[in-house]
């Protein structure tokens, strides 16, 4: 019989986290590299629009993202069916994303953003829809919905998790991001210099009556 | 201070009151990375709110900049507008990459509006290191070596002159190597420590004002060229002095601070106009729209153009220590020096320390690579128990390859392999020379038979050398 296993996904502990948005730009890093982006800053030609945001009080900042929920809502509400569940994972289509905000409105961790669609580090025009700017008609540019993905479509997330991980990068003497050490950490697991973020991946059943979304449930979770 | 751009009075001289490194307040978030990576506990605030810099202090390496990973985001734009904060930080208005908190004061405009005055001899040096690090900028692999599409890309700027600082670095240690022997024959003066480091002399200024007899009075290798620009080319060239905007391309934020200082002038001219970084090398690169990838190979100009493999090794550190033995070897023996890589010299601990048989002189030397290494070895030297003879400094964890001006990279797990990969392009650089021994280089030997005459002598002196000020909390105050 097939074991069932609950959607992986990445956590905070808010006790750690000193909202210094290493993770948001790693994040935005591994994902942008057909937009040119590499292992400098300049490369970048584009705002820097990641998928998760540390969140901030006065008492507290920590990165927010995607639960990979097990009843997804997000995909619940998408009319294109743009929203789906592969290998432990909800995942955005992309391409097929219409940009109606549904599960933006859906999501209660708001966890999905919505901002323009790039590609080779330019905006993506539409091919029909079009709007007055500048005292006339241009091509509207695409505006698509954006969300943790657990770094599952990206060969490799510069997923370097330890020291020795780090050299055997350095042996291969790239500056493309693509140069991973072997792990599979999300990119934003693997940069927080604090640790403060987990990969949580749940066995059902051993969180008992505890939700996810209590902290002090990562205890009890076989990591 | 002379002004040397008359159209543009007091612009073009780089203010020493003008702290150089800054943190943007809009956009820090106070995660303090930049305090753990501060070596002189100049950054202070509470976790949590904007941090500020103590500028008496700082020594204006850069690191900070390294680790600031606080950006001004897409969706919560900060309270001035991005061309706006551009047009602060002194960079061009075609830069597209992400604001972060920590940044320092860029050139990138005013050369830009420098280049395209045809009225001024445009000259530019590159120190060693940029040519392994500015092709990150295009998106090629950590330590793509490209002296030859630098040069070309700094012609397509509107440069008249392509030198380089290996030149000076070659410069330096005919200079320095002299120095050295004769402090180690008289025994006065040791242990020596370079100067060639911009923020490590400042560091020696505000924290040990009573050792600075201990620092080789060379200037540093970027400000020997800016001599030599105003006055040995200049006079090769047929151009007047007063005419010359010379320019240098610099890993280095405190380098800014170095040709900011009153004394680094010559004959009433200031020797470098202005110090852009790596980054903003690459920013205006692109501002003209220039395809740096599939630029031909073109090669430095003459006369300060041409450099040794010695020379090219200073970028990283224990570099000047390798380059100074190949030649304070040869001085001292008369002998050709059995083996010219230095293995023992290399690494990257934050001190190394090795003893070097020369004829019948055991030289103790030792290396610091990041300032915050360097307070015990001056500890000994106050003390009168330092067993070295001769001492290089570099603030930079690993010198110039991590300086503070570098290339920056948006990953923190790839630093390590980053500073690997453009340091052993160094070395393979070095190691591709024909000439690798600073006083081999016929250039060098030309530039002393036509014009310098000997190393310390007269005019070596006075375009050279120089003095070290005492910048102590007390004197300041006063």
């Amino acid at each position: 019989m097939k074991r069932e296993r609950p959607n992986s996904f990445v956590i905070a502990e808010a006790g750690k986290c000193i909202g210094c948005k290493a993770c948001e730009l790693a994040c935005f890093a591994v994902h942008n590299q057909d937009n040119g982006v590499a292992a400098s800053v300049g490369t970048i030609t584009m705002p820097v629009l990641p998928r998760l945001y540390v969140i901030r009080s006065d008492s507290f900042a920590m990165p927010v993202q995607c639960r990979h929920c097990e009843n997804a809502p997000c995909a619940g509400v998408c009319p294109v069916q743009a929203i789906r569940q592969e290998e432990g994972a909800i995942l955005i289509d992309e391409d097929r994303c219409i940009g109606c905000k549904a599960c933006a409105m859906a999501c209660p961790f708001g966890a999905v953003s919505l901002y323009k669609s790039y590609g080779n580090g330019q905006e993506i025009e539409q091919p029909y829809l079009k709007e007055q700017q500048n005292g006339r008609l241009e091509r509207k540019t695409r505006i698509i919905a954006y969300k943790c993905d657990l770094c599952r479509n990206i060969a490799s997330a510069a997923n370097t998790v330890s020291e020795e991980t780090v050299t055997s990068v350095a042996v291969d003497q790239s500056g493309r991001l693509t140069e991973n050490g072997g792990g599979s950490l999300p990119a934003c697991v693997s940069v927080c210099p604090e640790q403060a973020l987990t990969l949580v991946s749940p066995i059902l059943g051993e969180s008992r009556s505890r939700t996810a979304a209590d902290v002090g449930s990562l205890r009890s979770l076989r990591l | 201070m002379t002004n040397l751009i008359p159209e543009k009075k007091g612009s073009s001289v780089m203010p020493n009151i003008d702290p150089i490194i800054h943190i943007d307040k809009q956009l820090c978030t106070g995660c303090r990375r930049c305090a753990s990576v501060c070596p002189v506990d100049a950054i202070t605030g509470e976790a949590g709110t904007p941090q500020s810099i103590d500028a008496h202090r700082c020594v204006i390496c850069g690191q900070c900049i390294q680790a600031c990973t606080a950006y001004a985001a897409e969706s919560e734009p900060s309270l001035a507008s991005r061309a706006e904060k551009l047009r602060q930080r002194g960079q061009v208005s075609s830069v597209r990459e992400p604001l972060f908190a920590a940044y320092s004061t860029g050139h990138g405009l005013e050369l830009k509006e420098a280049l395209a005055d045809p009225k001024r001899h445009k000259v530019v040096q590159c120190a060693p290191v940029i040519r392994v690090s500015l092709a990150e900028e295009f998106g090629l692999p950590f330590g793509t070596l490209t002296p030859g599409k630098m040069a070309a890309a700094l012609r397509r700027l509107n440069f008249d002159r392509v030198y380089d600082t290996n030149f000076g670095a070659d410069v330096t240690i005919m200079e320095e190597g002299s120095e050295l022997i004769g402090r180690v024959m008289s025994g006065e003066r040791l242990p020596m420590f370079t100067s060639c480091c911009p923020a490590w002399v400042k560091h020696a200024e505000t924290t040990a004002p009573q050792l600075l007899e201990h620092l080789s009075s060379c200037k540093s290798p970027m400000q020997m060229i800016g001599a030599l620009v105003k006055t040995y080319s200049a006079e090769v060239d047929g151009v007047d002095p007063a005419d010359i905007l010379s320019v240098a391309v610099m890993p280095c934020t405190c380098k800014k601070f170095e040709a900011g200082r009153e004394e680094m002038n010559v004959d009433g001219h200031q020797e470098v106009d202005l110090v852009i970084t790596t980054r903003e090398l690459a920013q205006l690169i692109k501002d003209k729209g220039i395809d740096f990838i599939n630029l031909p190979d073109e090669p430095f100009d003459s006369p300060l153009g041409k450099y040794s493999g010695a020379g090219t090794i200073f970028g990283a550190t224990g570099g000047v220590m390798e380059a100074a033995i190949r030649t304070g070897y040869e001085l001292m023996t008369h002998e050709s020096i059995p083996n010219l890589q230095l293995d023992f010299i290399r690494g990257d601990e934050g001190i190394r320390t090795a003893a070097v048989q020369i004829g019948d002189l055991e030289l103790k030397v030792a290396m610091v690579a990041g300032l915050k290494y360097v307070s015990s070895i001056l500890e000994q030297v106050a003390e009168g128990t330092c067993p070295y003879h001769f001492i290089e400094v570099m603030a930079c964890p690993e010198g110039c390859v991590s300086g503070g001006g570098q290339p920056k990279l948006l990953l923190e797990t790839q630093r390590k392999s980053a500073y690997q990969a453009r340091k052993s392009s160094i070395y393979r650089h070095d190691a591709n020379q024909k000439v690798r021994k600073s006083h081999e280089n016929p250039a060098i030997i030309k530039l002393y038979k036509d014009f310098l005459g000997e190393p310390l002598g007269h005019a070596s002196h006075h375009l050279l050398h120089t003095k070290f000020i005492s910048r102590s909390a007390k004197e300041e105050l006063s």
